[in-house]
């Protein structure tokens, strides 16, 4: 029950910035941190919510933890076992542990095979079976996803989101994974068929004991369903720690101004629900995206509250991850 | 005024009825090209030719249609016309058909290396492409006339190499496409191999279409550059008939009013090439409108 | 509350047609909806459900065929009363069976110079729009303060460039951007997704229309630029007194913006009124707007970890509408005592309070309300 299923060390994914010919000759070409020195573990039957905004480094984390894509450096350690530098015929038996549920609901699926062709497939890469038993394993499998049969005739596109959903989960169970990635699971359905899917993954959960890194930028549906969350900001975890405390007694500036940004609170902050500091938040920010030092600074209330100390500032000072409470950690040099 | 009406109960159509009929017809009219070409082997393998297509009858030359059991004419050396002309395909069927099949393997081949694996491959693809590219493909075939025999295997083995970077450009572009979809990605994750992937979700299920099309345009191809080349005197040689040299000897006896010897295989090429487009147009359409 | 409504439309009908299936696909299917001056009136519902069609045939863009058929779409300006869809009745011919538009016969091209024609002076003008994706909505190759300018120039009196450059910064200023000097110059793909949302609201401002369609002007940004624009759009509503049409598939926008709120379902209206008694805790909601409530997350439930109450079956396919009511089969209120008529006839859209109207046989004891009216006196004329 306890058991850590996987655990990931300073993990870093640096992409190189596409430069001219100039740049790419004198290997000057600037490269963008988007993951930087991560760290977190995820233990067994336990979900982890990874929140942020566009752009800060969730999908990133999620396809270099699936080894979809090399880090730059950093270890990842599944059940025990690293695997960063399998080849990728010694992970294969570790792909059959660890799935991926994708965001883009139509280019996830092969638009031109069945429903039926795409789940048999996936049932097959590692356990290859005879007909007779594949179809009765296929019905099971439908089954556990909620999937109408007579969809399994259907091409991707001709199904609706939440079924094609149901289709994405359906294929990462069929090879038998105990961890999953959902990147943003739920983006692009409807709040009714979210509220499905969201159902699907907390049942399933209940009943095969999956692990699942659920990456997402609805705050609320993390909070729902992760037990530990982490926030991200541009591509450093800032804030980690048990979903209840993130949300209700957050640390760190930048994370209090996403729950409070919440536009369900303002809409009934008649409840005497105190205002946050984003008031103080300067207008619109862009372009200051600092890469060393606190890359938070530049939007950061407390920051300009305090008169602006030059430590937030310093490129040589990133805040470190440090523990504030029993198994909450912030990177802030203020912490709130 | 456009009218529409609901069916009392929604269709739930087969593919083919959903297709657009004119691409139905089209395709009707391409395999209708098609069977006539089988249809060509099948009445030469059993000999039900009208006439012996090399017997020459001096007295009957450029004879007009339907003269003496010649329904469409003699030509220059009196030649039954007609059997000359069903035999004509045999002159580029196979032969078309290894153009397309070197155009298609290696030009597959050249683009999902370069698309798939991308990098330092995508580059020497490229280069190779641009290469073979850089030769103007007319002066090719003529030095490799020169220095071999004019060969109609030959010719089109230099068809089929020239077609290649067109081919691996399509494809490249294609699984570039497709890379960017996370299915591929999925496939990966999966645990599926390289090999499966690119066959199966690339080439088989994605690909079709477009080597469909490029087959059927090839095989237009090959009759066009086949009849330039006899004009050229370089195409497939005396005796054995082809539409191109038809053409090619016929047009010496056009201006006379004698027309028959050049028109007949002319209107051939001209259908068939329309069939073969027609086709592949038709096929990809539908191939690809089938999901939506 | 001022009662002559500015923006009033009614039995509004877009309908696309599927070749194959030979069916049609009920977009929008026997629409009212009216705004009253200042006010901002919330259209919610899921994907599919017809919104942005609505807002579409409004603006007289609908693509596809036979598009819209049958309403009519009354704008109040200060100059006077307009029918968008006038005259436009002699373009189309309807065939009804038992009450449902069984066959249509449209002549597109008479009916587009027709509607053209109404639309001059109006579209962009009197009703503008603000796009959900606003980098495709913006010529990526122009300057952002010059295409505010051109709008300004376009549709106001304001004819000098230079008074036009003073109009388009002042509405940057008005949307909150900082620095407009600067932002002036930038092109759309310049600003990031929140800045360039401010700046097609802008765009949409500079031509002081009567009537702003906002269409999920929130969707697809982060949590925190989300709430940025909605509190803009809340200022910009209060400073300028905008008539709103918010398009959203997202309850909190809605609830924190609008003051009526109209919900729909597979194409058509199934409870509309003021905002407080359709999403507020009243208990006279329609069961779907009860259930689209439900399914969102609520701090108890969070904190309990449980499960959300989904709405059993998939969103409705506008293609296949039941005879009955379209929420019947995903239903979870429906007893004994009404099951028949839900499964067989649909509900009206009956007032059960001023200005609130349900589309439930639970509140059928009420007087029925009947839009079809408007299409006959169309057609008549």
């Amino acid at each position: 029950m306890t058991a850590t299923i996987l655990e990931v060390q300073n993990l870093a994914k640096h992409y190189r910035q596409p430069g001219n010919l100039w740049s790419s000759l004198s290997a000057r070409s600037r490269i963008i941190p988007a993951v930087d020195d991560v760290s977190f573990y995820i233990k067994a039957n336990e979900t982890m919510g990874l929140v942020g905004e566009t752009g800060c480094g969730k999908t990133t984390i999620g396809r270099t933890v699936l080894k979809l894509t090399r880090p730059s450096a950093g270890r990842i350690i599944f059940d025990g076992q690293d695997v960063t530098d399998l080849s990728p015929r010694q992970f294969r038996p570790y792909r059959r542990q660890m799935q991926m549920i994708f965001q883009d609901l139509d280019a996830a699926l092969n638009p031109k095979m069945r429903i039926k062709a795409i789940l048999k497939e996936a049932m097959q890469v590692h356990h290859p079976m005879k007909n007779g038993r594949l179809d009765a394993r296929l019905e099971e499998l439908v089954a556990k996803v909620n999937l109408k049969k007579s969809k399994l005739t259907n091409y991707p596109p001709e199904l609706s989101g939440g079924e094609k959903r149901r289709v994405g989960i359906a294929r990462a169970l069929a090879v038998g994974a105990r961890f999953l990635v959902a990147d943003e699971p739920t983006s692009a359905l409807d709040v009714s068929i979210q509220a499905q899917v969201v159902n699907l993954l907390k049942q399933l959960q209940a009943t095969l004991g999956l692990s699942y890194l659920f990456i997402s930028h609805d705050l609320r549906l993390v909070e729902l369903i992760s037990h530990k969350v982490a926030v991200m900001y541009l591509g450093r975890i800032v804030e980690m720690g048990l979903a209840g405390r993130i949300a209700r007694k957050p640390h760190h500036p930048y994370t209090h101004i996403l729950w409070s940004s919440l536009v369900e609170k303002k809409s009934r902050e008649t409840a005497g629900i105190p205002n946050p500091p984003e008031a103080s938040t300067p207008g619109v920010f862009d372009f200051q995206r600092p890469v060393h030092g606190c890359r938070f600074a530049p939007r950061c209330p407390v920051y300009h509250d305090k008169g602006q100390p030059a430590i937030c500032t310093d490129p040589d000072a990133t805040p470190p991850l440090r523990d504030v409470d029993a198994s909450h950690k912030v990177a802030c040099h203020f912490p709130l | 005024m456009k009218s529409f009406t609901q069916h009392p109960i929604p269709l739930k159509a087969p593919f083919w009825k959903k297709a657009h009929p004119v691409d139905v017809a089209y395709i009707g009219y391409g395999l209708v090209i098609v069977v006539m070409v089988i249809g060509s082997y099948v009445l030469g393998a059993v000999n039900w030719l009208p006439h012996d297509p090399a017997a020459i009858d001096m007295a009957l030359l450029n004879a007009p249609p339907n003269t003496a059991g010649h329904w469409l004419g003699t030509d220059f050396m009196g030649r039954d016309l007609l059997t000359r002309l069903i035999l004509g395909i045999q002159a580029y069927f196979l032969p078309g058909l290894t153009a397309i099949a070197i155009a298609l393997t290696v030009g597959s081949f050249g683009g999902v290396v370069a698309g798939y694996w991308g990098g330092r491959l995508n580059l020497v693809v490229t280069y190779a492409a641009n290469l073979i590219d850089s030769f103007p493909r007319l002066v090719l075939i003529l030095l490799m006339v020169a220095v071999f025999k004019p060969d109609i295997y030959l010719i089109m083995i230099v068809v089929g190499i020239t077609n290649v970077p067109i081919v691996a450009g399509l494809i490249k572009s294609k699984v570039m496409l497709l890379k960017e979809k996370n299915f591929i990605e999925a496939a990966v994750a999966l645990g599926l191999g390289n090999f499966r992937i690119i066959f199966k979700h690339i080439l088989w299920h994605n690909c079709r279409a477009l080597l469909i099309i490029q087959a059927t345009l090839g095989m237009a191809e090959a009759i066009l550059i086949e009849t330039s080349l006899s004009y050229l005197g370089f195409g497939v040689q005396e005796p054995i008939p082809s539409w191109g040299n038809m053409v090619q000897a016929g047009s010496n006896y056009f201006l006379q009013g004698q027309f028959w010897p050049s028109t007949a295989p002319a209107l051939a090429i001209l259908f068939t090439i329309l069939g073969f487009h027609l086709l592949g147009d038709g096929l990809n359409n539908i191939l690809e409108r089938k999901t939506g | 509350m001022n009662y002559l409504p500015i923006l009033k439309i009614e039995d509004l009908c877009t309908y696309f047609y599927s070749r194959s299936k030979q069916a049609f696909i009920r977009s929008v299917d026997h629409v009212g909806l009216q705004i009253a001056k200042g006010q901002t009136l919330g259209l919610v519902g899921e994907s599919g459900s017809g919104k942005s069609v609505t807002a579409l045939s409004i603006m007289g863009l609908v693509r596809g065929e036979p598009g819209v058929i049958s309403g009519s779409i009354e704008l109040n300006t200060p100059e006077g009363g307009i029918n968008l869809l006038q005259g436009l009745g002699l373009h189309v011919r309807i065939h009804r069976d038992n009450g449902r538009i069984m066959q249509v016969a449209k002549d597109a091209d008479a009916w587009e110079k027709t509607a053209d024609r109404n639309l001059r002076g109006i579209r962009g003008k009197q009703i503008a729009m603000i796009f959900q994706d606003p980098k495709n909505a913006m010529n990526p190759f122009v300057a952002v303060g010059r295409q505010i300018a051109e709008a300004v120039r376009l549709n106001t009196a304001v004819a000098g460039h230079r008074e036009a450059r003073a109009r388009a910064l002042h509405w940057l200023a008005q949307v909150r951007i900082d620095s407009p000097q600067l932002r002036y110059h930038n092109n759309p793909h310049g600003l990031s997704g929140g800045m360039c949302q401010r700046a097609m609201i802008a765009m949409a401002l500079a031509a002081e229309p009567v009537v702003l369609i906002a269409d999920e002007p929130t969707t697809g940004l982060d949590a925190t630029i989300q709430s940025h624009i909605v509190d803009l759009m809340g200022d910009l509503k209060d400073e300028l007194a905008l008539t709103t049409l918010l398009i959203s598939h997202d309850i909190d926008v809605i609830r924190s913006l609008a003051d009526t709120v109209a919900v729909m379902y597979g194409g058509t209206i199934m409870q509309q009124g003021p905002v407080q008694a359709v999403l507020g805790d009243t208990g006279t909601q329609h069961p779907y707007t009860a259930a689209l409530l439900d399914s969102i997350p609520d701090q108890r439930l969070i904190r309990s970890k449980g499960y959300l109450q989904a709405i059993r079956g998939d969103v409705l396919d506008t293609m296949n509408i039941p005879a009955g009511c379209r929420f019947y089969p995903r239903c979870n209120k429906v007893d004994d005592t009404i099951r028949a008529q839900c499964r067989d006839q649909e509900p009206a859209l009956i007032n059960i309070a001023g200005g609130h109207r349900v589309r439930c046989w639970r509140f059928a004891q009420a007087r029925p309300y009947s839009g079809r009216a408007a299409v006959h006196a169309m057609q008549r004329n």
